[in-house]
């Protein structure tokens, strides 16, 4: 009893020093945009919730969900072959390979919606060809097919980063238990494989669920009508901003609903190998599977890196051909490039209390916050950026039209993201090390900075890496609150695809592809180690 | 190093905020950025005012404006959209434009508390293959809803502010049963299928793939530019003694309320009302100066020669919202 009263003391104790108050701090700023959210939808009265619910809801929900289905299921059919092929044997190319399924990253959402509506237009590359073959009309894209198109090319990247990760990773011996016992490789992969990474898949699944549910870049462009979509709308068109709060609320719980079940279903099963088992080392592949899997492979890589990778390089060359690269082209690259680095480096600041917190605490609090400090991802971004800009215009008005509201409308956009890298990696961290350095005097500065930073350095750098990419694509929340007259390549891109200069519009998406490049090596380099 | 690094970094976030502090002036610009650059360069040169263009949606940018308030940079708005400028108007996000400039404009194109003025017009016309006869019996855009065009019709998507607009004409002169009967008819003749952009249907017309589309009327020569053997012509609709006349929508611009410099955004009104900005202005889309006087491009119809619905522009911003529920009602793609 004496005991238990004076944990918990101590656990209060511990709390108020300065970690916890930054904890606190952090996490008060996340959640800016849903009490913005909240309160707004609050002056929404009966009657215009049941305007909502007997005109948009059902239909809106049907949309959002199927859609994330669909992308799901595509995402895991490329993600989780590709990342069995890779890792599970040994071919020529295979590092090239392991390149070309994380490229499609660099490349945004409206930007593979752009390049496929334009390369399957009746006189688009792809639109020729289908006619030539078909001899019917090319396939169009404004429609659920052709959104699910795009954004399982645009997404399935994070399903296959995760499992390939956690395939190269698996030990042997269970494998070859099952084998021995007579089981057919098929069955070793449904009963043996495919439980152990369940937790892989399910991450990777809900990252893309999630880009999914916030997605405003491609289904504006293929006007499919999603919660994101809709909340923009009343936004802008009707000025309706109780009826886009009282949407943003229902898709807040739906994605938290969403976030909370995968958690749920990856806390219940856990499995730890043992550090002795050996590691699977890849088979080296028949001809045959060489040619099944460079078809597989090239096939992906044809749709999400190479065709519009040529259709970048071809109009960026007609572009610099006619002299339209100027220096204000230049401006926007570095304007891109200042942002990303500056929420990059401020996010991996901020997460770090956090998860820190809940990687030592697990405890209601510690979850709590993490789920509050979700907000980012689960909310639309043009609705952050509101609630930001309403936040900074009450409060502080200063600021207001500078930098810094940008910047601070990326952190807390893509907070959940550093927080989720770093705080998997601080959990792989035995607290025996950190209580070493306690016995041998270390202060709990010294003990961070000399111990638990250098440990968890691969996680942060991750972190960094993922928040860099994604600031660097983002798109509604930076229309909203970039400062007068700063455009930024993906505002460019914006702009000069809705008015179809596509000689202007390419160029800024390969600087977007070139700049994430040199980044991305840091995920994909050998050894690295988990996210 | 690091400690460094960020205090840089620090003090280059804090840094920006200042820069935009010189006298110069403030362009939120809803219009594509290629028609309006011209524009502000030839300001630019002739007064030695700078100016700093912030593009993007008319709607985005009217939000922006609103939500700033007080705390805005922005001196002058521009949308192609009247239904948008009178909708500022009603937020009073504006300052009336002294009256002496404002009489350049004839007042239907203008708020009626000069708050914004329209600067050129376009018309909703259509655009019709040559080649294709059994599009002969269409006179007004409302045979658009004939079964006879049953899969032959090309629209835009009902998002585009150019239809809005036209829609709320139609609204105005011939009623709401009329208006929605005449949209679930060209829904059934376009087999769920609309176009994202005005340019793609005046090319599926030239190809022949459609017969006929509802467009404004530059896209018509914008495409001819290009292809001048293209088999397309305009169809000037509702002509007819008792017909509405064409529907007709301006850009314009407006001075924001807030404005840290009236005097240089007087300045460009006085412009763009001019008759050589009204001439740049309208040229470099092919639309008509609303100036009386200051004559169009020399392909388009010649202003006057027809007949314009005459519903003042202000009210395409007051009924938007019930012309978006009536689309909406229809269900259209």
């Amino acid at each position: 009893m004496n005991v238990v009263a004076q944990q918990a003391w101590y656990r209060l104790y511990s709390f108020m020093t300065l970690r916890g108050a930054l904890t606190l701090l952090v996490v008060l700023a996340a959640i800016i945009p849903l009490v913005y959210v909240v309160s707004s939808s609050m002056d929404l009265d009966l009657a215009g919730w049941q305007g909502l619910w007997s005109s948009r809801l059902p239909g809106l929900l049907w949309n959002t969900l199927s859609l994330a289905v669909l992308v799901a299921a595509g995402c895991f059919v490329l993600g989780v072959s590709a990342a069995w092929w890779v890792t599970r044997r040994e071919f020529p190319g295979r590092r090239l390979a392991v390149w070309l399924m994380v490229m499609p990253l660099t490349i945004p959402t409206y930007v593979f919606a752009h390049i496929y509506t334009v390369l399957l237009d009746d006189d688009g590359w792809l639109g020729q060809l289908w006619v030539t073959l078909f001899g019917t009309s090319p396939p169009e894209l404004f429609n659920i097919a052709g959104v699910t198109f795009v954004l399982t090319l645009a997404g399935f990247s994070y399903v296959f980063l995760l499992v390939q990760d956690a395939l190269s990773r698996s030990q042997q011996d269970l494998e070859e238990a099952a084998r021995i016992q007579g089981a057919t490789s098929s069955q070793v992969f449904r009963r043996i494989n495919l439980p152990l990474l369940r937790p892989a898949i399910a991450a990777g699944l809900s990252v893309v669920v999630l880009h999914v549910l916030s997605d405003f870049g491609a289904v504006s462009m293929l006007r499919f009508q999603t919660f994101t979509l809709s909340i923009y709308l009343q936004m802008n068109s009707r000025f309706d901003f109780n009826a886009a709060a009282g949407l943003s609320l229902v898709l807040v719980s739906l994605s938290l609903t969403f976030l909370v079940l995968e958690r749920f279903f990856r806390n219940r099963q856990r499995y730890y190998g043992s550090g002795k088992a050996k590691r699977i080392s890849p088979r080296r592949a028949t001809r045959f599977e060489v040619t099944m899997i460079w078809f597989w492979l090239g096939l992906i890589t044809l749709f999400a890196v190479a065709l519009p990778a040529i259709w970048m390089v071809v109009w960026s060359w007609d572009a610099w051909v006619d002299d339209l690269i100027t220096t204000e082209f230049w401006g926007y690259v570095r304007n891109s490039m200042f942002v990303s680095i500056a929420a990059a480096s401020i996010t991996i600041f901020a997460a770090l209390p956090v998860a820190l917190y809940h990687a030592r605490e697990r405890s209601l609090l510690s979850q709590s916050f993490l789920y509050a400090s979700s907000v980012g991802f689960v909310l639309p971004g043009p609705v952050i950026a509101l609630g930001i800009l309403a936040f900074v215009l009450a409060n502080m008005p200063v600021l207001y039209g500078g930098m810094l509201v940008l910047v601070l409308a990326m952190v807390v956009r893509f907070l959940p993201l550093a927080i989720h890298a770093q705080e998997s990696a601080a959990q792989q961290l035995t607290p025996s090390i950190e209580e070493a350095a306690c016995n041998l005097g270390a202060g709990s500065w010294e003990r961070l900075r000399r111990v638990t930073l250098p440990m968890i350095r691969g996680g942060i750098i991750s972190a960094w890496v993922l928040v860099f990419i994604d600031t660097l694509k983002e798109l509604p929340a930076t229309l909203i609150l970039r400062p007068t007259g700063f455009d930024t390549l993906p505002v460019r891109i914006w702009i000069e695809a809705s008015e179809e200069m596509l000689e202007l519009a390419a160029p800024a998406a390969l600087m977007l592809v070139l700049g994430t490049l040199p980044i991305l090596w840091f995920l994909i380099r050998p050894g690295r180690s988990t996210p | 190093m690091k400690r460094r690094l960020f205090a840089l970094l620090i003090a280059g976030l804090l840094g920006w905020s200042g820069v935009a502090a010189a006298e110069e002036l403030v362009i939120y610009s809803g219009r594509s950025d290629r028609f309006v650059k011209p524009v502000v360069e030839a300001f630019s040169d002739k007064t030695g005012i700078k100016v700093v263009l912030h593009s993007g949606s008319s709607t985005a940018l009217l939000n922006k404006l609103k939500l700033e308030g007080p705390r805005t940079s922005a001196d002058i708005y521009i949308s192609n959209d009247a239904g948008n400028l009178q909708k500022g108007s009603e937020m009073s996000l504006f300052k009336p434009v002294s009256a002496t400039l404002a009489d350049r404009i004839p007042a239907n194109y203008r708020a009626m508390d000069n708050s914004w003025i329209g600067v050129s017009a376009r018309a909703r016309v259509l655009v019709v293959n040559k080649n294709q006869n059994d599009t002969a019996f269409v006179k007004s855009v409302f045979d658009l809803a004939d079964p006879r065009l049953a899969g032959k019709l090309a629209i835009t998507h009902s998002g585009n502010e150019s239809y809005i607009a036209g829609v709320t004409v139609y609204m105005q002169k011939a009623g709401n049963e009329k208006t929605s009967a005449w949209l679930a008819g060209m829904k059934n003749n376009i087999n769920n299928s609309v176009f994202n952009k005005h340019s793609k249907i005046v090319k599926a017309v030239a190809d022949g793939k459609k017969a006929i589309g509802l467009v404004n009327h530059y896209y018509i020569y914008r495409h001819l530019e290009k292809h001048p053997d293209a088999p397309i012509q305009i169809l000037l609709p509702d002509q007819g003694k008792d017909d509405i006349g064409v529907a007709w929508n301006v850009a314009g611009v407006a001075v924001s309320k807030y404005s840290q410099h009236q005097h240089a955004a007087e300045k460009f009104i006085d412009f763009v009302t001019s008759q050589a900005g009204q001439q740049l202005f309208a040229s470099v889309n092919r639309e008509y100066p609303t100036r009386p006087g200051v004559a169009a491009a020399p392909e388009v119809p010649a202003a006057g020669s027809f007949k314009v619905a005459d519903v003042p522009m202000a009210e395409l911003g007051k009924y938007r919202n019930q012309t978006l529920d009536l689309i909406e009602a229809v269900g259209m793609p």
